[in-house]
């Protein structure tokens, strides 16, 4: 059978091929992990002002109520995930280095959950104000508020649904893609209405072909078959691969008339406005090669992740990292001292040998961190100029427009950390130019003085 | 517990230094042991001294500066022994081998670890080894052995390669033997074109060269003799396959460290590096692969300078309506 809205993504020549280690979970179903004894939910689960605590220590709170409140344009909500005592609304350092506001909450396992009242209005404005009501952000990982993302400032004319999920070792998309496909596709329609377009686009990377198959049996969307490369998810090149469009440098997919959404977020949309949920927990991917029983597991928000390995059967010996979200563009941790994140994915721990972390040797100009790179940058110029500490003229051959995807450093036979330098450097560059724009204010006002 | 901090991607793929420089030594072997099948035990004893002095020089050098043996040899990333084989390669088998020692010495130290080591050298280790031999020993510039096929020989058989007989008498080999190096005076490693060949495919499979960067080179060398001379189509195929041109852009050119970063960098890198080969060896009648590479080497930071690419996405400045 010919399906006609299927069809093959656009080639986009510049990428990586990465080992997926997909194989560990893809076939496991998602299992529902029992609730923890603590939680601790972060103010800091999105881009934006951090949610501002409204419970005090000893306040009683049900599963679903409002704990933390959004404050300022671009910021989210944050909801209770179980039912429990107040224990402490403190600021702790987690595993990642960060010092955010928590509220912690002990458990008292009475599931007693509060919804939201049943919506009565499907206009856009009411479905935006539900998402936001909801505390729901971009899923994928970057935790951009979706109220804002859906609020353009000019009409967008195609819905890009991001199902590549082209981080190795992860399923949690593509199980939720086969488990859950009605309550995608009701959320996507929801997003698409509250969008106001009828065009929708589903980017699946091409080693889903289950995926693939049930999605496209929904003959008002358009199913995009994309190869299989690394980084197909990101924004840019999916947009690229499925409409031809570029994102120009330093512009929003906005600007090329498109809105990418996550799968997860969909079913996080679908949740809010049918099932009257605030976004309380979220599935994750628990896999590599130091986990025990390597599982898909859906979890309340602000497990800690200590209790989440103990749950999969512990660590094996010889695991050297542990990893928040996916190996290559997650963020390692220095213990297991963490707490779920809206933005989580995945869980990984990695052996010494998956990670292959050898000590870095000097740059042999093999171009293949050139050849690679997603976004036509050259990382072995750019690294030589960084380590000059010449910031600008990195900065004019391009680091700004990085993505930190990992593909140069991945491939680099000398294992360079290039992408950590690109990183470090886009921090140097903007610290310069806020310093000279508060050197050329002040100036102003000296001679403004002196007039 | 603890656990490794590090920046992302957290996985790497299996690729190394060391193992691209070990592969390199492989897809050599196939010219070693033509050279030695030629040239007999001169040969062999040529490439053993390059590489020993080679990399006992890289190891002495560092010992000096301090390092400890251990990290030294834990460290060793084969790019002395490449370097070393190389110069083995391109060298005559009847060259005393005191001038491949000096010449490894001179390739290892003055190009190499003056320079910070493996990666910082700006010119190719081996191609300056040979020129510094050819420019201290000129005395020795025009010998050529001829390969005596298997038999030991101490009284090697002089005279010029097949290119500069080619280039000044007109006399060519046939093309079989050309290709085979039978018959043909020559360095060690350059004579058997299809040993370089089987060499330059294995690394082609590995990934580790574009093979068709080499190819172009040959094209545009051929397609400059073509020219120079009175475009006789019959002079292509032996200028090629003669003297080092083969070699050089095969194991010469490709040197990461001494070519341009891009792809567009190399693909001029690589021309004008054929290009060039034709011209000086029209013009001096000497053979000038070695030459022309550091001369190209020279020139690669300027190539490197030109912007090939823009960053995806990127849109030319608007420009400001007065
Ligand atoms: S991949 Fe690594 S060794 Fe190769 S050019 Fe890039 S930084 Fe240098
Ligand atoms: S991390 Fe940056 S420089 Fe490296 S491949 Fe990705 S976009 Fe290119």
């Amino acid at each position: 059978m010919k399906l006609n809205n299927l069809r093959m993504g656009k080639r986009y020549p510049y990428g990586i091929h990465v080992k997926d280690q997909k194989q560990f979970t893809s076939e496991k179903p998602i299992e529902n992990m029992p609730g923890s004894p603590k939680i601790y939910l972060s103010m800091t689960q999105h881009i934006g002002a951090p949610a501002i605590p409204v419970v005090e220590v000893g306040d009683y709170v049900k599963k679903g109520q409002l704990v933390g409140k959004e404050s300022g344009a671009i910021s989210a909500n944050i909801y209770s995930s179980v039912s429990g005592t107040v224990s402490a609304v403190c600021d702790i350092v987690n595993a990642m280095g960060q010092k955010q506001k928590y509220v912690v909450v002990d458990n008292d396992f009475k599931e007693d959950q509060i919804l939201f009242d049943e919506m009565t209005s499907f206009e856009p404005n009411d479905i935006i104000d539900r998402i936001r009501l909801a505390g729901i952000v971009g899923l994928g990982g970057a935790g951009f508020p979706t109220a804002v993302k859906l609020s353009p400032k000019s009409q967008l004319d195609c819905l890009i649904i991001n199902a590549a999920e082209c981080e190795p070792y992860l399923t949690c998309d593509y199980r939720l893609m086969l488990e859950r496909t009605e309550e995608i596709y009701k959320g996507i329609k929801y997003t698409a209405r509250a969008l106001n377009l009828n065009k929708v686009i589903v980017g699946i990377e091409a080693n889903k072909p289950k995926a693939i198959e049930i999605f496209s049996k929904y003959q008002d969307l358009e199913v995009v078959v994309l190869k299989k490369q690394y980084p197909m998810g990101s924004e840019k090149h999916l947009i690229y691969c499925t409409t031809g469009r570029k994102v120009p440098c330093g512009k929003m997919p906005f600007d090329v008339g498109v809105c990418v959404q996550n799968v997860k977020t969909m079913i996080a949309i679908y949740e809010a406005i049918e099932l009257n949920l605030p976004l309380a927990k979220t599935v994750i991917t628990v896999s590599g090669g130091g986990i025990k029983y390597p599982k898909n597991l859906r979890v309340a928000l602000g497990t800690p992740f200590a209790d989440i390995i103990e749950y999969c059967g512990g660590v094996n010996d010889d695991t050297v990292k542990v990893v928040a979200g996916g190996p290559m563009m997650g963020k390692a941790l220095t213990s297991d001292i963490q707490y779920t994140r809206k933005t989580d994915s995945g869980i990984l721990l990695l052996k010494s040998k998956e990670a292959n972390g050898e000590k870095p040797t000097n740059c042999i100009n093999c171009g293949r961190c050139a050849d690679n790179c997603p976004m036509r940058l050259i990382p072995a110029t750019m690294e030589a100029s960084i380590l000059a500490e010449d910031y600008l003229h990195a900065e004019k051959l391009g680091v700004m427009n990085c993505i930190e995807c990992g593909s140069c450093a991945y491939n680099c036979p000398a294992k360079r950390p290039l992408t950590q330098s690109f990183n470090f450097s886009k921090g140097k560059i903007k610290e310069y130019y806020i310093k000279k724009k508060a050197q050329e204010e002040k100036e102003k006002n000296q001679q403004k003085e002196e007039k | 517990m603890t656990y490794q901090f590090s920046a992302s991607p957290h996985v790497r793929s299996s690729n190394s230094t060391k193992k691209i420089m070990l592969n390199v030594c492989l897809a050599l072997l196939p010219a070693t042991i033509a050279g030695i099948v030629f040239f007999g035990y001169l040969a062999i004893l040529n490439v053993l001294v390059s590489v020993i002095f080679a990399v006992g020089s890289e190891i002495v050098y560092r010992l000096i500066m301090g390092e400890k043996f251990k990290d030294i040899v834990k460290s060793l990333d084969y790019t002395s022994l490449v370097t070393g084989l190389i110069i083995a390669l391109i060298i005559p088998a009847n060259w005393h081998l005191y001038i491949p020692a000096l010449a490894s010495i001179f390739a290892i130290i003055v190009t190499k670890m003056l320079f910070g080591g493996t990666g910082q050298n700006f010119v190719n280790p081996a191609a300056a080894g040979r020129i510094f031999a050819f420019i201290s020993f000129t005395t020795l510039l025009n010998t050529f052995p001829a390969p005596t096929i298997g038999a030991i020989n101490p009284t090697v058989i002089t005279g010029a390669t097949s290119l500069q007989s080619f280039l000044e008498h007109g006399d060519s080999l046939s093309t079989i033997d050309l290709l085979l190096g039978t018959g043909v005076a020559g360095c060690i490693g350059e004579t058997c074109k299809v040993a370089i060949l089987i060499g330059a495919i294995y690394l082609a499979i590995r990934k580790i060269i574009k093979i068709w960067l080499p190819l172009l080179s040959i094209l545009f060398a051929g397609l400059t003799t073509y020219m120079l001379n009175d475009f006789n189509l019959n002079i292509i195929l032996p200028a090629i396959l003669s003297g080092g041109l083969i070699f050089g852009a095969f194991f010469m050119a490709t040197d990461y460290v001494t070519n341009p970063t891009t792809t567009a960098g190399n693909v001029i890198f690589f021309i004008f590096f054929g290009i060039l080969t034709s011209l000086l060896r029209h013009f001096t009648g000497y053979e000038t692969a070695s030459f022309v590479i550091l001369l190209m080497n020279v020139l690669v930071p300027l190539i490197d300078k030109i912007p090939f690419r823009k960053p995806f996405g990127y849109q030319k400045p608007k420009k400001e309506v007065k």
